[in-house]
């Protein structure tokens, strides 16, 4: 054996030991919140309803009422009211997503039937929706800085740490025409706390809790539920380019015809 | 070709069950309602595409359908985004320009000649809808 595999081998025993040193006293330093500790929710998630049969514990809890502030509730019914009657009359009224504008956080979390990928690192967790292609970046371990300094977006600044198994995301910084839960209105002082948490190898929810002490009387906290896709599901791209609804000046969508 | 444009009036399993998925309350909704579709009534088109768009927010079949006294009128057909169609066995080549085909669609509530796919049979024979499949 020559030096160098004698160095090589020390070298070894040393990584070895080492491991076996941090295995040993990882419980007692660091424990469910190591990342070796974590759930993995790493994949692509399909928005899960619960079939007719499906184990109740898996379906998502009713969310809680939504109640506005009276000065911000009247004008919210208002635009419903619209909304019905128009589609009463066969129109719809504009909407964000009818101009391929982002749905932001938390609305893109769950965009009709597409579903979201995690991509989960030891100081990041990524969130990517099918539709519209949205990115939300989650910064581990990191505190929230003041509201006064996010610049309003879509999707704002996103924290988050471990509780046990639970992944605690704090949101601040999402500018109010971002549209809101059920269209809710907000002001720049949203903060939005999310719970996410693998019931199962299969079955994930995200509870979202959305203070506003502006607009809303008390916060309103829903709960979504997704299901594991195939493992080798690949996300499909999704580039608003071709968008023929347009909004005319009444402010009702409608299709654009190609002649040829 | 045999020319051919039926419009029916009934409602039928499948326009229900459209109706059903892309109802204007219906969760399932990315981009837009389809209020401005008559989800009860069905039109048969045969013709000739002109063009398949596989694009997003939604795909789109251009085809050029002749009456009976063989004067053509072309169609924008609107399909689901290609992640939908996906799950229900359409690909991005899946038909293509100068070929003829079938289509079921719900008509726009305003007359004009635009409509929402139901389903459409290719030339290999395969019936293909504009419904999600994936199981929820």
């Amino acid at each position: 054996m020559t030096a160098l595999h004698v160095h090589h081998l020390i070298r070894k025993i040393g990584l070895a030991l080492g491991s076996i040193a941090i295995l040993a006293v990882a419980p007692a330093s660091a424990p469910a919140q190591t990342p070796g500790n974590t759930p993995d929710f790493t994949g692509v998630w399909g928005i899960y309803r619960g079939a007719k049969g499906a184990d109740p514990k898996f379906t998502p809890p009713a969310p809680s009422p939504l109640v506005l502030k009276p000065e911000y509730d009247k004008p919210y019914q208002a635009r419903r009211a619209e909304e019905s009657a128009a589609a009463q009359r066969g129109e719809q009224l504009a909407s964000s997503g009818v101009q391929c504008i982002p749905y932001g956080v938390p609305s893109m979390m769950s965009i009709a039937i597409y579903p979201v990928e995690f991509i989960q690192t030891a100081k990041q967790v990524t969130i990517i929706s099918e539709a519209f292609s949205e990115v939300r970046r989650v910064y581990l371990d990191r505190p929230q800085a003041k509201m006064d300094d996010v610049a309003p977006g879509y999707y704002g600044r996103s924290v988050g740490h471990w509780d046990g198994d639970t992944l605690v995301v704090d949101t601040v910084g999402i500018k109010p025409a971002v549209s809101g839960y059920r269209g809710m209105p907000h002001s720049p002082q949203m903060h939005i706390v999310e719970r996410i948490r693998m019931l199962s190898p299969e079955i994930l929810h995200d509870q979202i809790t959305i203070e506003d002490p502006v607009v809303l009387e008390k916060p309103v906290t829903y709960t979504l539920a997704f299901k594991r896709m195939a493992s080798d599901y690949e996300m499909v791209e999704f580039v608003c380019d071709n968008n023929r609804e347009y909004v005319d000046d009444k402010g009702v969508v409608r299709l654009k015809l190609h002649d040829k | 070709m045999k020319i051919m444009q039926a419009v029916r009036t009934r409602a039928c399993c499948a326009a229900l069950l459209a109706a059903g998925v892309f109802g204007a309350a219906s969760p399932l909704l990315a981009h837009h309602s389809f209020t401005m579709f008559d989800m009860t009534k069905r039109v048969t088109l045969i013709g000739t595409i002109t063009s398949f768009e596989w694009t997003n927010p939604h795909a789109y079949i251009e085809i050029d359908v002749p009456d009976e006294k063989g004067v053509v009128k072309h169609w924008s057909i609107e399909l689901g985004s290609p992640s939908i169609l996906m799950q229900s066995g359409w690909k991005f080549n899946s038909i293509k320009a100068g070929e003829k085909l079938t289509l079921i669609i719900n008509p726009m509530k305003s007359g004009q000649a635009g409509g929402f796919l139901s389903t459409a049979t290719l030339p290999d024979g395969r019936t293909l809808s504009n419904g999600p499949q994936r199981p929820q």
